[in-house]
């Protein structure tokens, strides 16, 4: 958050002097990947082997949906 | 007639009776038939292991993270066999990451692999919680031997995906996020870290075909435009390029120091 205030302050009122380069390394450091996933929740007594054990079902689907992969 | 269909409803109901309830009811816990010091002590600890898991499982589905660690630290502490020792290490981790103690958690997570080397939910936690702590060394550890373990596990290609960008591996996050994306051409998060990864290698006509996607596919995904507005504005396409930032800029919904810088990206576009 700081670092986006400095930069629109930067690009705001300094842009004149900042010149190409910093604008690129503005640029650069707002293109970050995605988030991380959430953890998967919790398991019980009867561990991952049963075939109810719904984290490691998730753990090893295929498709993004089952996945539990973050959402745009 | 009547009668007689009555009658047999009943003798049909009397009979499946005793099987219905079977199904409905969990066995009953068995009286120890022992009278053998040893033999008993196990059946207690065997039974408090089975009752903390519960109490455990509870305060963490409440969100009471405390309780429950010290229910599984417990449930360690008499050191039950697989699966229960790698199970209560894998919950114990949740309450341990939720507490904010991730350097306990990454612990448990690794002991419970270590118990139990196909545990592909503790893998994938474990990444999550390096990740979280900055150890991409020990995240990357587990990302190939999740891969490896999981080959099209979509949570395993792309924890390995982001673990390879966030440590400059673009050539690992692209084939990884291009796998994802083989099998999940929908996903628009994996076309924009596929997108980021080339834009990193200076690919911008790819990056920008893969930034593309992502907000055809996901219209609000704001990150994703912003990236595009990036790359068109690499490319020379200033008139796009601020397109993208003005669509960034208007979009209330997304995160305000993204639109801030949007709002400042196309007014520097337009002052040049």
């Amino acid at each position: 958050m700081l670092a986006a205030v400095i930069a629109v302050c930067a690009l705001t009122f300094g842009y004149g002097y900042a010149g190409a380069q910093s604008l690129e390394a503005m640029l650069d450091g707002a293109l970050v990947p995605s988030a991380a996933p959430a953890l998967l929740g919790p398991i019980t007594e009867g561990g991952r082997v049963g075939w109810a054990c719904k984290p490691e079902q998730v753990a090893g689907a295929g498709s993004w949906q089952n996945a539990e992969l973050p959402q745009p | 007639m009547r009668r007689s269909w009555l009658a047999l409803a009943l003798v049909i109901f009397a009979a499946s009776a005793p099987h219905a309830r079977a199904q409905m009811y969990p066995r009953a816990t068995p009286v120890p038939r022992t009278t053998s010091i040893p033999a008993l002590r196990a059946l207690a600890t065997e039974r408090e292991v089975v009752e903390r898991f519960h109490l455990g499982l509870s305060a963490e589905a409440r969100g009471d993270w405390q309780p429950a660690a010290a229910e599984f630290e417990r449930i360690i502490a008499l050191d039950p066999p697989e699966p229960q020792n790698s199970t209560a290490r894998y919950d114990l981790a949740i309450a341990y990451a939720n507490l904010h103690r991730l350097d306990d958690a990454a612990r448990q997570l690794q002991a419970a692999i270590a118990r139990d080397s196909g545990f592909l939910a503790a893998m994938a936690n474990l990444i999550a919680v390096d990740l979280s702590r900055g150890d991409l060394r020990d995240a990357r550890a587990m990302a190939d031997r999740f891969v490896a373990s999981a080959p099209d596990s979509a949570r395993a290609l792309y924890e390995r995906g982001l673990v390879a960008l966030r440590s400059g591996d673009t050539a690992t996050a692209e084939n990884d996020f291009g796998r994802l994306l083989h099998a999940n051409p929908a996903y628009a998060v994996a076309h924009y870290d596929l997108g980021l990864a080339q834009a990193r290698t200076n690919r911008y006509a790819s990056a920008e075909q893969e930034f593309q996607l992502a907000v055809d596919l996901a219209p609000g995904y704001a990150r994703a435009r912003f990236a595009l507005g990036t790359v068109l504005l690499r490319e020379g396409k200033r008139a796009q390029a601020r397109a993208a930032f003005e669509s960034v800029a208007s979009d209330s919904a997304s995160d305000p120091a993204l639109r801030n810088l949007a709002v400042a990206m196309r007014d520097a576009i337009k002052a040049r």
